[in-house]
């Protein structure tokens, strides 16, 4: 799995490439706590490039976002992949992510 | 066992690196059996949520250990039947989490079964002869 981050002031453009499982999911964690103490107050995700994800990956996804609404910030998600959004589906996660069509639609949300 | 039936065996340690393995063997599988590409996805996910319940918490040693994975492809569906040696555990006894609680009130954990009873169209728990069997079957129709 690839990691590129863009970031823009206060905000990050994450870009997730490949998998997202139990064998890398810490590497994803550890980023994300880097994004946290650089004080982000807005995190997106370009998940046009994701192509898996299992629970391992959904707990951190789930953690970023209780983490972002704590401190008073926004996680976004968006170009997700059909398989990724049936398994965000399945599990509620969808309703309580913010996922958008494309970057401009997830700046301007 | 159907004169149609196919059938293929992948054995492998309760090790996480072992997931690749899983990810190739499927690759191959998918190829070999002509299977729809749409359904590699939530085999691989429901592989790896069952495989990952086995090595983190079937053993309570730091001994490797064999898990056997079975496929077997009959007319209209596929089985898979995972087999392992550890502590007796019913995954399907466990409660469906709470799909429509709000992000504070989502727990962390939970998923792994969930999914696997939502991707797969049968899940079947089994103890034989001090081995879990767990047998998930998805159709494979016009549908799927």
């Amino acid at each position: 799995m690839e990691i590129k981050t863009t970031m823009n002031g206060n905000e990050a453009v994450v870009t997730l490439s490949g998998r997202l499982d139990t064998t890398n999911y810490n590497d994803f964690e550890n980023q994300t706590n880097e994004w946290f103490s650089n004080r982000i107050t807005h995190l997106i995700l370009d998940c046009s490039d994701l192509n898996y994800i299992s629970s391992s990956g959904l707990r951190v996804f789930l953690t970023i976002q209780k983490r972002m609404m704590a401190t008073g910030g926004k996680f976004s998600l968006f170009a997700m992949q059909p398989g990724i959004r049936e398994i965000f589906d399945i599990s509620g996660f969808s309703a309580i992510f913010s996922i958008y069509p494309d970057l401009e639609s997830a700046r301007k949300g | 066992m159907e004169e149609n039936t196919k059938r293929r065996v992948l054995v492998i340690w309760n090790d996480v690196k072992e997931l690749y393995r899983i990810t190739g063997f499927l690759e191959t599988l998918w190829e070999d059996w002509a299977l729809p590409v749409k359904t590699m996805y939530p085999i691989n996910l429901v592989l790896e949520e069952a495989f990952s319940n086995i090595i983190f918490y079937a053993f309570d040693d730091q001994d490797t250990h064999m898990i056997g994975v079975e496929f077997l492809l009959e007319t209209d569906k596929l089985v898979i039947i995972i087999k392992d040696g550890g502590k007796p555990f019913d995954p399907t006894a466990k409660e469906d989490p709470d799909t429509s609680l709000s992000v504070e009130e989502r727990p962390i954990g939970g998923l792994g079964i969930f999914l696997i009873k939502k991707m797969m169209d049968e899940v079947h728990y089994e103890r034989v002869q001090d081995k879990n069997h767990l047998t998930m079957t998805k159709y494979l129709n016009s549908e799927n």
